[in-house]
Order: C-alpha cells, then sequence, then structure tokens
C-alpha cells in the first residue's frame, strides 16, 4: 500500500487569525492507502489544517503538494473536482431529498435525452454503499435515516466523484459500538483502493485500531509524527502535553467554607447527558475540563434552563428547584457566558449599554416600569469597574473587539447580581489583556461568594484559575481533581478516558 | 399474507397520495349531500373556474418548493389581461398574446432577480411586485376594463373537446409537462434540493442563485398564461381582476402537499388540492352559505395546513 | 472640563439610531423641498401642512404598531384588516354607548393579535403567514357581519350620530384632534419601548438566541407586541369611523403595505432589532410627501401604486444591510 510519494504535502504551512497563530509551521505529509490520523486537543490547530487542505481556508504562507503540483491556495471547488472530500460533522445533505439524489446531488449523470439518468444513479448509489457494506433503503428521505447512516451517505457521496483524498473530522461522534465497525471496515475497504485518508479523533482507541500513522499538534506546532507502533496511549497524551505552566501563578485553594451553593443530582439529557452529579460552594471557582462533544456545552445549557431535561433535580442552596427557562434561572440568580457570544451572547446591532441592560432590566423592574436613571447608574458603574473600552455606553456592540465583547457579557452577569455565573469558554478569541482583567474580576467574585462554574479548553487557565476540575467524557463526570494535584497529563488521561477498563 | 401485502400498499398509496383521497372523499361526500353535484354542468363549471387558479398553483408550487412565495401572481393576471385586451384589435391574437405572456414573464424575472441576489426576504419582494404591476395595470388601462372582441379567442375559452373544456385540457397536459420536468430534469432536482437545504445543495455545487431565478421566472409564465385565459373566459381585460388569487393558488399547493418551508410538494398533489377548493367551493354555494365566509376558510385551512407541515418538519429533525 | 462633556455630548449624540435617524431626516427634508419648489410654496402653508397631519394620523398609528411588530423581526399583513373589522364593531356596538363601543372595538382587536401572537411563537409559525391568514378571516368576519357594505347603523337600527364625526373635526387652542390623538399616542409608544417589555423588543428581534439566554421572556414579548399592534390597527379603525361617519369592511386594503413602506423608510430593518418611533413617523410623511409631489407632477394614481412598490423594494433593500 506504500507508494514512495506521498499525494498530498504540506510545507511550512502557517495560518494566523487576529493575530493569533493557529499554525506554525507545518510539515504534513499523506500517502495513498494510509490511514493518517490527526490528534491534538481542542484548539491544537487540526481542524485549521483539514480545512486548508480542503480550500475552506488559504494558508498565510507555505505550500500545498498534490499529485506532485505545488499550490498555495486551494478552494473547495477545486479540491473536490480534483479528489479532495471532506467529511464534517456538520452533515450537508438534503434531508428531504432520498439516499440516491444525495450521493449524487451536482454531478448527476445524464442520459442521451437530457433527462436524469436515474437507473443508473440508483445502480451506482447501490454498488457503492454495497461496497462500504452498507445496507440502506434508497427510497426514504435522507433525513429520516439514523445520524450515524446519514454519515455513512456523507462519505458515499465523497465516493461518487472519484476521490483520492477522503478527510474524516471526528467521524465516529455519534456512533454505536457496531456503526464504528462499519465505519471502520468501509475504512479498510478504500486503504485498499489507494485512497488516502486523513482521521480526526478524539478516541484513542480508534485512533490505535485503524491508524497507520499519527500526527500529534500543539498549540499549532507539529509535536510528533510516526507510525502507529511507535506509540501507545500515555505517550500519544505525553506528546499532546506537555508545556509550561507556571505553577506560581495558580490561584486555585481548597475551598474551606463549605456552604453549598448548587447541587446537581442524576442529571440526565437523552443522547448528550447520562447522569451527572455534583456540587458547587460559594465563593469557589469549579473547572469543567473535558474533549469537544463530552457535553460539557450540553450540560451548561441544561442548567439555565435553555434545553429541557429528562430526569436529575437541582438545588439551589439546599432547596429543591426546578429551572425551565433562562428567564427562571436568571431570578433565582443564576447566569451564563455562553460559548459563542456572538452568536448567543450579544444583540450585535445594539448598544453596550442596552445589552448589559437586558438582564439587569429583569430584576430590578417595578411592575414593567424601568428606573432608567438607576439602570444608567448601574451600567456606567459596570463599564468602568470592568474597564471596558471604548467605555461609551452608545457604541454598537458590534465595532468592539472580542475581549470587550466578553466583558460586556461579564458586565451582563455582574449586572443582574447573578451568585451561580457558568462560564463556557471565558477567554477563547479573547486578547492577553482583557484575559487577566477578566480572571481578576473572576477571583473577585469568588471572593465576594460567588460560584463560578467554569467550562474551558484552556489548559493553563483551568490550572491557574479553578479551585477544582470536573472531567468530562462522554456525557458523564469522569474524574475530579483538586487543584493542588491538578496536572494537564492527569487532566487529560481522565478526558481520553485512558484508566477505562 | 396476500391481505397484509395489499394492505400495506394500500397504506403507501394514501399515505404518499392524502391530498388526493381528501379529493376523492370530498367529492364523494358532497355528491352525496347535493344531488346536482355530479352534474356534467356542475362539474364544468368548477373545472372552468379553477383551471386558472390551476395555472396559477404550477407555478406556486415551484415557487414554494424553494421555500419562497410569490404573491404578485393576481396582479400579473390582470396585467396580462390588459396587454392582452389592449392590443388585441390593433395586433391580433398571435402578437397581443405573445407580448403580454413575454412583459409578465420579464417581470417574474425581476422578481427572482431581486430574490437571488438581494436579502429581500421573496415575500416582501413579491408584495411589493404586487403592488408595482398592479399599478402598471391600472396605468394603462386606464383603470378601466378593456373589451375584447375577438371571436376566435373568445371561442377558446368556451371550446370543448368531447365534452371537456379546452381550458382544462390544457392544464393537464401543462401539468404532465412540468411533472415531467421536475422528476427528471437536472434543475427540476435543484429545486427540490434548494428548498431542502439551501446550504447543502451550494456546497454540493448546485447554482441556487439560477434554480431561484428559474422558478420565478417561470412562475410569472404560468400566471400569464391564466391571465390569458382569464381574458378569454371574461372577454376582457380587467386591472382590478384577479386580486386575490395568489392567496387560493398558495392555499391549493399546501392543501396539495407543498409546505411553506420548502423541499416538499408535487404536481399531482397540487392537481388535487387545487380541485379540492373548486369542491369546497362548489358545495358552499350549494349549500347557499355567503361568500364572505370564504375568507375565514382559506384562513383556516392555510393555518392548519402550516401547522401539519410544520408538526411534519419537528418530527424529522427530531430523529 | 466643559471641553471634554461637550466631546461627550456630542459622542452620544453621535449614536447609531442617531445617525440613522439624520439620514432618514435629510431624505424628509429633500422631499419637502422638492415638493415645496414645485407647489411654488404652497406646499409649505399652514393648511396644507395640518391637512397632511390629519390625512396620516391613522396611518402613524397603525404604522407604530407594525415597527414595533418589525423590531421582534416579524411583519404583520392582517393590520389593514383588522382596522376593518374594528371600524364595522365600532358602528354597531353604538347601542351599547359611545365608550363601550370602541372599548369592545378595541378589545377584539386585541384578541386578534393574542391569537397572532400565540399561533407565531408557541405555533412556532412564520409571521407573515399567520398574519396573511387572520388577514383573510378577520376580513370576511367583517363583510359577514356587514353583510358586505358599508354600515352606517348600530346592531338595534339606530343610525351613527353625525355629531360625532362633526365633533371629531373640531379643535382644541387651534390644534385639531386628529393631532392631539396622534400625539398622545405617540407618546405612549414612545413610553412603553422604555418599559421593560419595550426594551426587550431590540433583543428579541436583534438576537433571538442571545435573548433567551440573557434571560428575556421571549414568548411573553413576542405575543405582548402582536397584540400592542392590533390594539393600534383597532384604534386606526375607530379614527376611521370618526373621520369618515361609516365602517367599512373593505377598506384599510394598503395599510400593511404602507405602514411597512413607512417603517422601513425611517430607517428599521425587516430582520430585526433595529427601529425607532421618530424615524417611522418621518417615513409615514416622508411617504405622503412623495405622493404629493407625484400629484404636483401629474403622475395617475396607479402609477403612483407602482411607485409605493418601487420605494417599499428600494428602502428594504437599502436596510439589508444593517445586520451582518
Amino acid at each position: 500500500m506504500n507508494n514512495t510519494q506521498p499525494i498530498i504535502k504540506l510545507e511550512k504551512i502557517t495560518k494566523s487569525f487576529s493575530g493569533n497563530v493557529v499554525l506554525n509551521n507545518i510539515d504534513f505529509d499523506l500517502y495513498p492507502g494510509e490511514v493518517h490520523c490527526l490528534v491534538g486537543e481542542n484548539g491544537s490547530g487540526k481542524s485549521t489544517m483539514i480545512k486548508i487542505i480542503s480550500g475552506a481556508y488559504q494558508a498565510d504562507s507555505g505550500k500545498i503538494t498534490y499529485l506532485g503540483k505545488t499550490y498555495v491556495h486551494l478552494t473547495p471547488r477545486w479540491a473536490k473536482e480534483n479528489g479532495i472530500n471532506t467529511i464534517y460533522q456538520e452533515i450537508d445533505l438534503v434531508p428531504s431529498l432520498n439516499v440516491a439524489q444525495n450521493i449524487s446531488l451536482g454531478s448527476e449523470t445524464i442520459n442521451r435525452w437530457g433527462n436524469i439518468d436515474r437507473n443508473f444513479i440508483v445502480k451506482k448509489s447501490k454498488d457503492i454503499l454495497d461496497d462500504m457494506g452498507m445496507e440502506i433503503d434508497l427510497t426514504i428521505p435522507v433525513g429520516n435515516q439514523k445520524i450515524a447512516h446519514q454519515q455513512m451517505v456523507g462519505i458515499a457521496k465523497a465516493l461518487w466523484l472519484k476521490s483520492r483524498v477522503i478527510i474524516l473530522d471526528e467521524p465516529t461522534a455519534v456512533f454505536a459500538r457496531s456503526e464504528i465497525n462499519s465505519l471502520f471496515e468501509i475504512i479498510r475497504r478504500l486503504k485498499k483502493q489507494g485512497i488516502a485518508i486523513l482521521y480526526i479523533s478524539h478516541h484513542l482507541e480508534e485512533v490505535f485500531e485503524i491508524g497507520n500513522r499519527v500526527t500529534v499538534l500543539r498549540d499549532g506546532n507539529l509535536v510528533r509524527s510516526g507510525k502507529i507502533d511507535e506509540f501507545d496511549k500515555s505517550s500519544l497524551v505525553k506528546a499532546m502535553v506537555g508545556r509550561e505552566i507556571d505553577l506560581s501563578r495558580k490561584k486555585g485553594r481548597a475551598c474551606v467554607n463549605s456552604n453549598e451553593l448548587f447541587r446537581v443530582e442524576k442529571l440526565i439529557r437523552k443522547d448528550v447527558i447520562k447522569d451527572i452529579s455534583f456540587s458547587i460552594n460559594c465563593g469557589e471557582i469549579v473547572g469543567v475540563a473535558g474533549l469537544v462533544g463530552a457535553g460539557r456545552t450540553e450540560m451548561a445549557r441544561c442548567l439555565v434552563g435553555v434545553d429541557h431535561i429528562d430526569g436529575g433535580n437541582f438545588f439551589l442552596r439546599g432547596k429543591k428547584v426546578r429551572i425551565n427557562s433562562p428567564n427562571q434561572a436568571l431570578k433565582m440568580g443564576i447566569g451564563m457566558m455562553p460559548e459563542s457570544r456572538k452568536e448567543e451572547g450579544l444583540v450585535l446591532e445594539r448598544m453596550m449599554g442596552e445589552n448589559i441592560a437586558f438582564s439587569l432590566v429583569e430584576k430590578i423592574n417595578k411592575m414593567g416600569f424601568v428606573p432608567w436613571s438607576k439602570v444608567k447608574i448601574r451600567v456606567k458603574e459596570l463599564i468602568s469597574s470592568i474597564n471596558i473600552r471604548p467605555s461609551n455606553p452608545l457604541i454598537q456592540v458590534q465595532f468592539m473587539s472580542g475581549g470587550n465583547q466578553q466583558k460586556v457579557v461579564l458586565a451582563k452577569l455582574m449586572a443582574a447580581r447573578c451568585n451561580l455565573l457558568i462560564m463556557d469558554e471565558p477567554t477563547r478569541g479573547v486578547d492577553v489583556g482583557a484575559r487577566s482583567t477578566i480572571y481578576k474580576l473572576m477571583q473577585q467574585l469568588k471572593a465576594d461568594g460567588k460560584g463560578i462554574l467554569m467550562i474551558s479548553s484552556d489548559m493553563p487557565e483551568i490550572l491557574t484559575q479553578a479551585d477544582r476540575i470536573l472531567i468530562m467524557a462522554k456525557g458523564k463526570i469522569v474524574g475530579e481533581l483538586s487543584c493542588k494535584e491538578a496536572t494537564e497529563e492527569k487532566i487529560l488521561s481522565y478526558a481520553f478516558q485512558l484508566n477505562r477498563k | 399474507m396476500k391481505l397484509n401485502k395489499i394492505f400495506n400498499l394500500f397504506r403507501a398509496f394514501f399515505s404518499s397520495n392524502s391530498p388526493l383521497v381528501v379529493l376523492i372523499l370530498m367529492i364523494i361526500l358532497s355528491s352525496l349531500i347535493f344531488p346536482n353535484f355530479l352534474t356534467r354542468l356542475n362539474i364544468c363549471a368548477i373545472v372552468k373556474q379553477y383551471s386558472i387558479i390551476g395555472f396559477l398553483a404550477l407555478g406556486q408550487l415551484l415557487v414554494l418548493i424553494t421555500g419562497g412565495i410569490d404573491l404578485s401572481q393576481g396582479s400579473m393576471v390582470a396585467f396580462t389581461s390588459i396587454v392582452v385586451a389592449v392590443l388585441m384589435e390593433p395586433c391580433g391574437i398571435f402578437i397581443s398574446v405573445t407580448v403580454a405572456i413575454i412583459s409578465s414573464t420579464f417581470l417574474g424575472f425581476i422578481n427572482g432577480f431581486l430574490v437571488s441576489r438581494t436579502k429581500i426576504p421573496p415575500f416582501v419582494v413579491t408584495l411589493g411586485m404586487l403592488s408595482i404591476v398592479r399599478g402598471l395595470a391600472l396605468t394603462i388601462s386606464n383603470t378601466k376594463p378593456i373589451s375584447i372582441n375577438n371571436d376566435i379567442f373568445i371561442q377558446f375559452g368556451k371550446e370543448t373537446v368531447f365534452n371537456v373544456p379546452l381550458i382544462f385540457i390544457v392544464w393537464i397536459i401543462a401539468s404532465i409537462i412540468l411533472h415531467l420536468y421536475i422528476n427528471r430534469r437536472k434543475m427540476g432536482c435543484y429545486i427540490y434540493a434548494t428548498g431542502g437545504s439551501e446550504e447543502s445543495a451550494r456546497l454540493s455545487g448546485v447554482n441556487v442563485r439560477r434554480v431561484k431565478l428559474f422558478v420565478y421566472t417561470l412562475c410569472a409564465f404560468l400566471a400569464a398564461i391564466g391571465g390569458v385565459i382569464w381574458a378569454a373566459r371574461l372577454r376582457s381585460g380587467s386591472p382590478i381582476g384577479g386580486s386575490g388569487y395568489e392567496l387560493e393558488s398558495i392555499a391549493a399547493v399546501l392543501v396539495g402537499g407543498g409546505s411553506l418551508f420548502g423541499g416538499v410538494g408535487s404536481i399531482l398533489g397540487t392537481l388535487a388540492g387545487v380541485l379540492t377548493f373548486g369542491v369546497i367551493n362548489s358545495s358552499l354555494n350549494m349549500a347557499g352559505i355567503s361568500p364572505y365566509w370564504q375568507g375565514t376558510l382559506k384562513g383556516i385551512i392555510i393555518i392548519i395546513a402550516v401547522v401539519i407541515s410544520q408538526i411534519r418538519l419537528l418530527r424529522r429533525d427530531r430523529n | 472640563m466643559s471641553r471634554t462633556s461637550f466631546w461627550q455630548k456630542f459622542r452620544e449624540l453621535l449614536s447609531f439610531e442617531n445617525i440613522s435617524l439624520f439620514r432618514v431626516t435629510l431624505i424628509f427634508l429633500l422631499m419637502i423641498f422638492i415638493a415645496a419648489v414645485l407647489s411654488n410654496g404652497v406646499f409649505l402653508q399652514l393648511e396644507n401642512l395640518l391637512n397632511i397631519v390629519k390625512q396620516n394620523t391613522i396611518l402613524i398609528i397603525v404604522s407604530l404598531g407594525q415597527l414595533l411588530v418589525i423590531i421582534i423581526a416579524g411583519i404583520d399583513l392582517s393590520v389593514g384588516s383588522v382596522l376593518a373589522l374594528s371600524s364595522v364593531n365600532f358602528v354597531i356596538f353604538q347601542d351599547f354607548g359611545l365608550v363601550p363601543a370602541i372599548c369592545l372595538s378595541l378589545l377584539i382587536s386585541l384578541a386578534i393579535g393574542f391569537i397572532n401572537g400565540l399561533l407565531v411563537t408557541y405555533g412556532r409559525l412564520p409571521a407573515f403567514v399567520v398574519t396573511l391568514a387572520s388577514s383573510l378571516v378577520v376580513t370576511s368576519v367583517a363583510m359577514v357581519v356587514s353583510k358586505g357594505g358599508t354600515i352606517k347603523h348600530s346592531l338595534s337600527g339606530i343610525k351613527l350620530d353625525d355629531k360625532i364625526s362633526e365633533f371629531f373635526k373640531g379643535s382644541i387652542f387651534g390644534v385639531p384632534y386628529p393631532v392631539i390623538i396622534f400625539i398622545f399616542i405617540l407618546l405612549i409608544i414612545e413610553f412603553f419601548l422604555r418599559t421593560r417589555i419595550g426594551h426587550f423588543t431590540y433583543a428579541v428581534g436583534g438576537n433571538e438566541k442571545a435573548a433567551i439566554i440573557s434571560g428575556i421572556p421571549v414568548n411573553k414579548v413576542k405575543i405582548i407586541i402582536f397584540m400592542v399592534a392590533s390594539t393600534l390597527a383597532g384604534i386606526g379603525g375607530v379614527i376611521f369611523v370618526l373621520r369618515v361617519g361609516l365602517g367599512n369592511p373593505q377598506t384599510g386594503g394598503n395599510i400593511p403595505l404602507d405602514s411597512i413602506a413607512a417603517v422601513s423608510i425611517g430607517g428599521a430593518s425587516l430582520a430585526g432589532g433595529i427601529g425607532t418611533v421618530p424615524g417611522t413617523i418621518i417615513g409615514v410623511f416622508t411617504l405622503s410627501t412623495l405622493s404629493n409631489i407625484l400629484n404636483i407632477l401629474n403622475v395617475s394614481p396607479s402609477l403612483q401604486y407602482t411607485f409605493k412598490g418601487i420605494v417599499i423594494l428600494m428602502a428594504v433593500y437599502l436596510n439589508s444591510f444593517k445586520k451582518e
């Protein structure tokens, strides 16, 4: 299966977004007939790298060699037409069309009268699916099929046109064991046909089961690369980790006063959360670590009432409560800073003052009338204490920098006097200066007796700010570490579930 | 065993062709209640009246499948009839009809252009066009209807072939052609794809812009034909005619299984939907119910149809 | 110190909404200028201006309701029919007295808005479909009640008091009643936008997901807004009767389109989250002045209809860039 020439070669690929270097001088190659796995933590640059190969992003510097020819930029259309197919997690099928129509969409075969050659399309689709070992009813709309099957149809679509390279981005996120087996069978057959496969996954067992070579990315750098036999699980994790963390910056301390602020018991949400129980005390910062897809954001959404729950109980200061909507949660003093501030945290066209006031107004109104003078004063107070720049409350939020936008979201929670703040990736896309301001505010809130649940994929952040760290995987809490004992390696080994039997 | 198979076949036929079933049931119901229902006179009347809506519904179906809507159809009917009426005397049948159809189709092209190239929602585009076209019709005709005296043309509206109205036959033929088209041609497949998931269609290489341009142009073309028929039947062009026709065509398409959310709908279902409305209309008239209640009925039917398609959508997404 | 506060004041003036208002006012002034020139100054006479205000009172009131619906990223196509039904109701309920008749008509309008809101929120149906369908139903009910024609007699046959419409043509301290009413409603709506629910409308329309997470009771807000819009349409219907002296089930056909045009010209975006009361009012008058200009230029009313459609499309198009 090894030809001497790689089918794709990346040389010194570098990519930055708004000043943050996301990929740094990456050299990478992919051979026909191999399964090359790409691993790394959240934010290590994996998805950026595959987007550069598939043409969705253009690299800032470096070159790509494909089938012997060298290019600086690729486009998605060109990539598709020339045999590079990517199957993302977001399924790009048309739910109302059936399987055969979806597989051939955009490249239908026409008969001599100019009509769509249905018979040929159905036959070829069936052949492809048979080759993949799949039995699917070709006539049902794709939207009615199981997600796992939809993913397979996505792969079949990549095979409709001749593919030389297939990129799979976390394909097994929603697969059951039997479906994973089917997928691997398909991959093995594709290998035999000489197709090169780039496989990204957090599930290390899969990497060892199906991979030929593996490459580890960390913080945008290629750390190690080699045949799969050269690694074992813990050496892989070690390669993903290993940055210098200044432990003297650790702010966390074990919680001494144990006034329980909030407790979750047996939280269940179908398919997503499988029994979570934990508690958080007043004046405590609890970090929640885990890989993408572990269910952290989903859990947060349940805690503030955005998503409904299928089972479990909440206790606020010992009293059982029901949280059915964010409105209810806010009235109880629970607020959330969502993962995507632009899509879920702020109304971009409105002014900063208005945005901060949205949560505040809900709490301080009397019979619907808002004491605006008080609101304005409070808003101005917050703006200056959080040091939001520019400090004019009339500026539209969309014109502010990411860091300041995040501060506005935080100001909202503080304005509403939340006692439990749930922060989902609080410093993602935030510059260094704003970052340290946000950390200072968090420590201050902690000192004031508030509780903070901090979901984060940023290792230094979790290790320095949290008093306690919970690690989630596959919808459950699989580990807990105190700030003293926590190290990056330990966190990751829980996250990758290495200690599972 | 065999009985089971037959039963399953029936069930499959019914569920995928429920508009047809509804139509048959309504016909049976009406003919039981009203002894005069199944007479040749009555059926001819229904068919002649609803053939025009029938043409509109065909065009509206295609637009709805792509997830859009066309509120300007009624105005196009009026506009076309006026152009035909104005040009009939000086230029004769052929030229007047051709010019009328071409100009209306061009207006539909503008609809398609605005929908595909700007962020203006389709219902606003066609709502604006409703005004624009209606105004044009009123201006050209000086707000007064224009009578048509061409006997050949008028005869076309009355002609029957083996006792079946010619207009109806033309409608059926158009339906067959469209049915073959959307099921056999690439563009037909792309129309469904655009409506089913515009983003996925675009990622798969479908030229979504061209699809939208096409359906709105075709829709206006069909509305123009409806306008020509209208002119023949009423022996005049009227600037205020056709008002509200687009709502009828939308309701007919929805009853026929189409959805405002796009992606679904069939020609057969639309035919059934149009005729169902014809039957309902006729029955209400026979029952002596005031025509004013029709608006309520239409409104409620639209709501129910949209709710049903919303439920179907939610059920599918839950998978 | 006074220099910094001056700059502060200046910066406050430059809020994006004020800039948008500035543009809208400019266009309006341009229209007025053209009208004044074309009419040799006749346009600017007090009598003419007062007339314009009187003629547009109803449109302003309804447009303010439409503004609220558009801010929450919806649209209300039923305002015309609700107005018509309200006019019919007001006449036929005269038996119960003037004030009860008004209250009853408004109550019915409120109920229609409530149903609209319910279908849009819990039914999760698109606003334009819901209000399109409800406009059909409401118009047909109005037709049935009034037996197809205009109506001057109440349920028990009492003819509408001519004194009422005369009274309405009067004025207090030289300010005509319609003007007083519209200023009153204007103030109420401005006030409404500063209440809790009013404040939330901008969030609900601007970014519904963010509004939900911020703890805003989104469904409640939407339902209330639809109710307000329909009630305002109902008030429009009552004023209609006061002006014209009868109820007409078929009036208000232009109102949905006109109100959307006015709101769009006034700077609101159909995508939601943006729009102001002063802007909408200026939009109404801009539309009216445009009609006046076309009249002076002897453009037929039919062609003006076409113009209106073009203006609406242009206004919506220009506003569609405000939201990314």
